[in-house]
């Protein structure tokens, strides 16, 4: 459905206002890139001059409520969404006064306040994000509209196809804005794009793909007008191709003319922009030569004042390199119902906290494949179709990475979003939107986002799963900072920790061993909460410390029944992160002696964390060697003896624990 | 280019060494590994090896034996022909010269030099300090002889009420526990008269091999009793009762842990003499903590026997899941009437604790008089 680009006629406020963004944006970069050459920039330095028609002309008609999120080259969307020069260079010079706090630099710029939701360094991210953020203003009734600025080495990444089509199929209120400058760093887009024409590639998705002049703001304008537009009436997204060039290099300080050549770039600096807005300005004497010579001046002095003032503000403080990697803890509701509970499946006991809290908070969507009439592989939405609906029940297509960081994107505008996984190994296809984003955007935003977003699947070896549906990646999140990973042994406690993690505002990953689900267990009916990072003594001992998780729990208490005049304290974490060393270490102090038995594998894992932890802290408590007892370094294999081999068994449990009382 | 031959660190705290000398003189031809100069450490005096070859050139103003010497210092060079001048060289002092004979300089912590000898947990060092206890002195038992919390506080015992609990005795405490929780004992006590027993026992003793104890009569009688009355050999078990498949009978050793109830098989298929082999065998490896859990699983029936401590009665506990467990007194001499005659007789007091649940008094009841009826009239048997 091609769309011809639209121009709007020339008003003088608006032409003004155009062009005075423009020039603030350059003389902006100007000033930075020549702090970059004197060094005061510490890292990276990727400037926006050549394209500043494309963001001015985008955040010209978006409200401060409407949000943006860009690349790696997103100083011009800063400024353009309202980021002063000041906080801006600030950023870059390191300052705590920088939009970022100091803890972002040149490609990671966050300033919530104005609607900038962030720039990232990874390349495809801000595509979901914007298309999650989409799903928050549909969900909340909003008319709000998000941007997703994006170069033209994105277009041909997977993150590209899943975003566009998740908002298109459910009619998102997204811009999708593709810079195309020709260049993937130093790659040539004629030569990675099997089809060059961004524009058409809105076809594939069924939504509008507008071609227009990049270099031309008035162009630039008239287009997104109209998509905006169509954003805020329900009608979906526009894919937008802006057709310019960066004329300094991909980042300050590199050579630039290995790729391309001199003649090229100096026949793109005479189609600036910026000259060419003033010259449609002057020939339409909308504005004269001092109108704009005065704007010029203005700028020069308020970047040269921002840039003066950056230069002396100060340093953040060491002591704060590591706040907001989480959230300020809340503090559960401290009530445990006294109701002895009813014997219930763990399924049951967690579909009865996800209804109690979609009842209770409307922001609450699960995101998944099969979970909406269906109710869920695992039966973990069972009902809740026909009582919330469709947007609150959404069926995704297969697409991890997509709906991932489509949730990442919800969770930063004000909805909740629960991403059920089925399986946990099926997010390892989207594990960047984790990893990279949804766990680092509350630090990189300093605490301004905040990211509650329940990452749920089914882990664990057991009925000859194999491979792609047995993993267990425990110690793979637990090791990134801004994840807390939840991994119960009974319904009791799933029920309270999955309320836990739906009123928490961290991302949290509810991992939930398969071969629990059917398991019973008393379970209260009211609501309650189990606070993360409190481990649960499952059984008191005296003579040998076991720490397991999960499955784990019930095949140590199977091995510890087979043995005579061994007194084991069995501790279950119950969450990996945060991990209760306290408990431990209390434990230790009293038997001396400490087993760590896990399912997945013992390289870097669990237990190594928790041996470190002894070895240091209960060193003098310690009466024999810290023993851990994992399954063995390999995929998960399918045919049972080869599958029994591979875990933990309880006999082998049973053994080690006898070893260790000997030691 | 002349190399220089420099000061070596011959441990990771030196810093100087005394000049022992040279060992080649100047002019001559080195080859790699030959030994150049010696020098003195605080521990030992090295021959300090050349890596590089070529002829040794000593400068006149070179060190003399007895010098201290800073690490690095260069002492002399290799040069290539004995007309090449001194002036040049990177000191390339690692690449020139190592120690002679690889030496390991002792750390100066008393504490290290103790690691080599004993190992102990870092938990028992840290409590025999709490306690004042010389680990040190101490005998390890965990693996390989490692010193444990366990040692240092049984270290301690003469001065502190608390006596550590060890693994054994709370083996023997839970099943002690676990009998007197899970049984319904009973305990019938009678007199027998144990003159025939003891004059037949005389017998044996002048007929030469091995001597049966008064404990081995026993075992033999019961056993030949529970041939009569199996259910007092049954196991509880929560399949069902279960009745012995053949007549193994545990016999109670006092040892220095505690309580140990080694096993004797098949009673009845063995003679006298081979049941006394079979069970000085059995109480000598329980003494010397020689005895296999096969060697204490599985009996149907315990015989205990306090008679040499001069206990008459007392109520055994049942090794469970075993039914009955019999008790044997001392044995010594009565007024007995006999007829109208009061005549002095060797006396034995039998207890009988069996588990209600199995049997009732009165088959209990039956063996035990079965058993007494055994003592007294050994010879029928």
């Amino acid at each position: 459905m091609p769309i011809a680009p639209v121009n709007i006629s020339l008003d003088r406020d608006l032409g003004l206002r155009l062009y005075r963004q423009m020039v603030l944006i350059r003389k902006s970069e100007e000033q930075l890139a020549r702090a970059h050459q004197r060094g005061l920039v510490h890292g990276a330095c990727h400037t926006y001059v050549g394209q500043e028609a494309v963001a001015v002309g985008v955040c010209a008609h978006l409200t401060s409520d409407d949000v943006v999120f860009s690349t790696h080259r997103g100083h011009g969307h800063a400024i353009a969404k309202g980021v002063s020069p000041f906080e801006l260079i600030a950023e870059l010079l390191g300052r705590a006064p920088g939009c970022s706090r100091g803890r972002g630099g040149s490609m990671h710029l966050f300033a919530p306040e104005v609607g900038l939701l962030g720039t990232s360094g990874i390349v495809g991210p801000c595509i979901l994000q914007a298309a999650g953020a989409g799903y928050s203003f549909r969900l909340l009734k909003s008319d709000r509209v998000a941007v997703a600025f994006f170069g033209d080495g994105a277009v041909n990444n997977g993150a590209f196809h899943e975003g566009l089509n998740l908002a298109s199929i459910w009619k998102l209120p997204v811009l999708f804005v593709c810079e195309n400058n020709q260049f993937a760093t130093e790659v040539p887009f004629s030569y990675s794009a099997g089809n060059p024409d961004v524009a058409s590639r809105g076809a594939n998705y069924g939504m509008p793909g507008i071609a227009v002049d990049g270099n031309d703001v008035l162009a630039v304008s008239g287009t997104v007008a109209e998509a905006v537009r169509r954003a805020r009436a329900g009608d979906g997204p526009t894919l937008l191709e802006c057709r310019t060039y960066r004329t300094r290099p991909h980042a300050e300080g590199m050579g630039d003319f290995g790729y391309r050549t001199r003649e090229d770039v100096d026949a793109w600096k005479k189609r600036c922009p910026i000259q060419r807005l003033r010259a449609a300005l002057t020939a339409d004497v909308v504005a004269n030569e001092t109108d704009l010579n005065a704007i010029d001046s203005e700028v020069d002095h308020e970047v040269e004042e921002a840039y003066r003032r950056a230069e002396a503000s100060a340093w953040p403080t060491a002591a704060d390199a590591a706040t907001h990697v989480y959230a300020e803890p809340r503090r559960p509701e401290p009530a445990v119902p006294p109701d002895p509970g009813r014997s219930v499946t763990w399924m049951q006991a967690t579909l009865e906290a996800l209804t109690a809290e979609m009842e209770a908070n409307p922001g609450i969507f699960v995101l998944g494949e099969g979970i909406g009439k269906r109710g869920g592989n695992f039966r973990t939405t069972a009902g809740l179709f026909d009582r919330f609906g469709p947007e609150r029940l959404r069926d995704t297509p297969i697409a991890e990475r997509g709906f991932t960081g489509l949730a990442g994107g919800a969770a930063m505008t004000g909805t909740r979003p629960v991403v059920d996984f089925m399986f946990a190994d099926f997010l390892l296809d989207g594990a960047g939107e984790v990893v990279n984003q949804i766990a680092k955007i509350q630090y990189m935003s300093s605490g301004r986002l905040k990211m509650p977003i329940l990452l749920r699947g089914c882990i664990g070896i057991g009925h000859s799963a194999a491979t792609h549906h047995s993993g267990n990646y425990s110690t793979m999140y637990g090791h990134f900072p801004g994840l807390r990973v939840v991994l119960p042994s009974n319904p009791y406690d799933a029920k309270g920790l999955l309320h836990h993690a739906l009123r928490c505002d961290d991302p949290v990953f509810f991992l939930e061993h398969r071969e629990l689900l059917a398991l019973k267990g008393q379970v209260p009916e009211p609501a309650y909460e189990l606070p993360f990072g409190q481990a649960a003594i499952v059984r008191e001992g005296r003579d040998v410390t076991v720490v397991a998780l999960a499955l784990m729990v019930h095949k140590t208490l199977e091995a510890i029944e087979k043995l005579a005049g061994i007194s084991v304290e069995l501790i279950d974490p119950r969450t990996a992160a945060p991990l209760d060393i306290e408990t431990i270490r209390r434990s230790v102090a009293k038997t001396g002696r400490l087993l760590i038995v896990d399912e997945t594998f013992a390289p870097f894992g669990f237990g190594a964390e928790i041996a470190a932890h002894m070895a240091d802290e209960g060193f003098d408590d310690l009466d024999a060697p810290i023993r851990r007892l994992n399954g063995i370094h390999t995929p998960t294999p399918y045919s049972p003896p080869l599958e029994a081999a591979a875990v933990p068994s309880v006999d082998a449990i049973a053994q080690a624990i006898r070893d260790l009382a000997a030691e | 280019m002349a190399i220089p031959i420099t000061v070596p660190r011959l441990g990771w705290n030196m810093e100087q060494g005394t000049f022992g000398g040279w060992l080649k003189a100047d002019g001559d031809r080195i080859e790699p590994g030959d030994r150049v100069f010696a020098l003195e450490s605080e521990k030992a005096t090295e021959e300090i090896e050349s890596l590089d070859g070529g002829y040794l050139r000593i400068p006149p103003d070179g060190p003399k034996p007895g010098d201290v010497l800073a690490i690095g210092v260069v002492v002399g060079y290799l040069v290539t022909s004995m007309d090449e001048p001194l002036t040049a060289a990177n000191p390339k002092a690692a690449a020139v010269v190592a120690v002679a004979s690889e030496t390991v300089v002792a750390p100066a912590s008393r504490s290290l030099e103790k690691h080599e000898s004993t190992a102990s947990s870092p938990r028992a060092r840290r409590v025999a300090v709490e306690l004042g206890v010389d680990w040190k002195s101490l005998t390890g038992s965990g693996r390989n002889g490692r010193i444990r919390e366990r040692d240092v506080r049984a270290a301690t015992t003469h001065r502190d009420n608390a006596v550590p609990i060890t693994t054994f005795r709370r083996t023997i405490a839970d099943r002690m526990l676990a009998s007197h929780r899970e049984t319904a004992p009973v305990t019938l006590t009678t007199t027998a008269d144990a003159s025939n027993l003891v004059s037949w026992r005389a017998r044996l003793k002048s007929a030469g091999g091995p001597v049966p104890s008064f404990t081995d009569l026993f075992v033999k009688l019961v056993a030949d009793s529970l041939r009569l009355h199996p259910m007092l050999g049954a196991h509880w078990t929560n399949a069902g009762l279960r009745l012995p498949a053949s007549i193994d009978i545990g016999i109670a050793v006092d040892t220095e842990a505690g309580l140990l109830v080694p096993v004797v098989r098949n009673v009845p298929s063995l003679s006298l003499q081979q049941l006394a082999t079979a069970t000085s065998e059995l109480i000598e490896r329980a003494r010397t903590s020689r005895l296999t859990s096969a060697d204490t699983q599985g009996g149907c029936f315990t015989v205990t026997n306090l008679g040499s401590f001069g206990i008459d009665a007392f109520t055994p506990i049942i090794n469970a899941p075993q039914c009955a467990i019999l008790g044997i007194g001392r044995i010594s001499r009565h007024p007995a009437v006999i007829g109208d005659a009061v005549e002095p007789r060797d006396q034995v007091t039998l207890s009988l604790t069996f588990d209600h649940r199995i049997v009732d008094g009165a088959p209990a009841a039956r063996f035990l008089q079965s058993v007494v009826q055994a003592v007294e009239n050994p010879a029928a048997w």
